[in-house]
């Protein structure tokens, strides 16, 4: 008897152990499942997420479709994790600063990919950030310029070969001092400066077609090799979709954008406008652009275009790549591109 | 043993027909190796086009472009991968050294039917397939020929 006795107590501590240690290694578990899906069904689910200054947060990545990617954005602490359906990925982050953060996808899961964003919400006493030696953010330069974003702003311009910074160099003209600034080209566009240009006496014997070259290599001189690498990287992966490989505006959703092909609507019954993806090779759209107008752009977005809003995503410096790589369409750089 | 000679000798030549079948050199036109290049449109769940036809010795340029979410293209026998996001055309390059036609089918998940987005190359006429018909069709002729005599004696 109490051997039986034994052997019942054996089977119940059996079954109350496994059970226990299971719910307890659950309940230990902090780790959060975050679902991607297509913006279409769902995005992100959760698409808001918690968590606290210095306090590592675990995720579990699972895609429940197609191929995603996970990436912070404005930083470079998490570098873009893929999702593939039916492998679900663990990353571990960790905030030193609270704030709000987005989170985005990566891939292009879809026409409507750019909208798969979550914000994480990281907590924290202030007091980290008032020791913050980077200081507050200034705003961006088309604010400060009190520029227009959504100010028509083509120019007729007779611009019969493709402007040359390396014919511009060749010229060696000197140039009015203050427009060898990276402030002054940003903060003008080539039309503008063109015209400042032709004004000036010392350029009076160089013909129209000379001087778009010497802007040419001013907007060159802004920049450098580096940027225009991330740039180009920047396009390829965020941009070329609509914008197209070579910046005519002829990308692979381009001709849903402009509503050319009833097939796939972008944004079905939601109500939003879009239009055909600007043409960077075109001069009239973007000579009378300037830099920091393009940088605007791309961080606020075009309101009823279609075009998405970047600025929770790029970096300040990843902003002024792109737009340094925009010209590159319309402007010949002596810059070759590295596929990596 | 008198009646099984010409018995034997039928399936000789059944045997020695089936050996020509299977393993006859063909008199296939060489055609001069040349460069080929096909642009593959990929969208869910499908490749356009979905059949390339090159000979033997060619090099193969594929570029493949999706138009919607993120594809792939694996090709089967050569075992050759890569993916495409939308805006990002990906290229392969290979010569097309082994003889016969291959399934490639989309190397990313892509959604519901994704298992279903497959193609095929073919490299050079499909002579498995038309030597397979071959000794097909003869094993059915042989199985009547060589069932007659049974049928008359019953």
């Amino acid at each position: 008897m109490k051997k039986e006795w034994l052997a019942r107590l054996l089977v119940l501590a059996l079954v109350v152990g496994f059970s226990a240690a299971a719910l307890y290694a659950r309940w230990a578990d902090r780790t959060l499942e975050v679902h991607a899906a297509m913006p279409e069904k769902g995005g992100w689910l959760p698409n808001t997420l918690t968590a606290r200054a210095d306090e590592p947060l675990t995720l579990r990545l699972i895609s429940d479709d197609v191929v995603h990617g996970f990436a912070i954005g404005q930083s470079d602490q998490q570098p873009s994790v893929d999702i593939l359906p039916g492998k679900p990925v663990e990353i571990t982050l960790l905030f030193d600063k609270p704030g709000t953060y987005t989170y985005y996808c990566t891939r292009w899961c879809g026409p409507n990919h750019w909208r798969m964003r979550g914000t994480i919400e990281v907590e924290g006493d202030d007091s980290s950030l008032a020791n913050d030696p980077s200081g507050p953010v200034a705003p961006p330069l088309y604010l400060m310029l009190g520029i227009d974003l959504d100010a028509p702003h083509d120019v007729q311009v007779d611009v019969t070969r493709q402007p040359s910074a390396r014919r511009g160099a060749a010229l060696d003209t000197n140039l009015p001092a203050e427009m060898l600034s990276r402030e002054y080209v940003r903060a003008h566009s080539p039309y503008e400066v063109w015209q400042t240009l032709r004004e000036t006496p010392a350029a009076s014997p160089l013909s129209d077609a000379d001087l778009w070259d010497l802007v040419a290599r001013l907007w060159e001189r802004s920049t450098t090799p580096d940027a225009l690498q991330t740039g180009a990287q920047l396009y390829a992966q965020n941009c070329a979709t609509c914008h197209g490989t070579t910046g005519a505006g002829d990308g692979v959703f381009a001709a849903a954008l402009a509503g050319e092909t009833s097939a796939t609507p972008i944004s079905p019954g939601l109500g939003h406008e879009t239009v055909a993806p600007t043409d960077f090779s075109d001069p009239a759209h973007m000579l009378g652009a300037s830099p920091a107008l393009l940088h605007g752009k791309i961080i606020r977005g075009g309101m009823g275009t279609g075009m998405p809003s970047w600025g929770l995503i790029f970096t300040d410096e990843q902003t002024w790549a792109l737009t340094d790589y925009l010209w590159t369409f319309t402007f010949q750089f002596q810059f070759k591109e590295t596929t990596p | 043993m008198m009646k099984s000679s010409p018995a034997l000798l039928r399936n000789a030549v059944f045997l020695a027909a089936a050996l020509l079948v299977a393993f006859a050199p063909l008199p296939l036109p060489q055609t001069p190796p040349a460069e080929r290049t096909f642009r593959i449109d990929a969208t869910q769940f499908a490749f356009a086009p979905a059949v390339l036809t090159v000979n033997p010795g060619d090099r193969v340029t594929i570029e493949l472009t999706s138009l919607d979410v993120v594809h792939g293209l694996y090709l089967d026998g050569y075992d050759l991968q890569i993916s495409a996001d939308p805006g990002q055309t990906a290229t392969m390059t290979f010569v097309a050294d082994r003889a016969g036609s291959f399934r490639f089918r989309c190397a990313a998940t892509c959604g519901d039917l994704h298992p279903f987005m497959i193609g095929k190359l073919h490299v050079g006429p499909n002579t498995l397939l038309w030597r397979s018909i071959g000794l097909a069709l003869l094993a059915m002729f042989a199985a009547v020929m060589l069932g007659m005599p049974r049928l008359r004696k019953a």
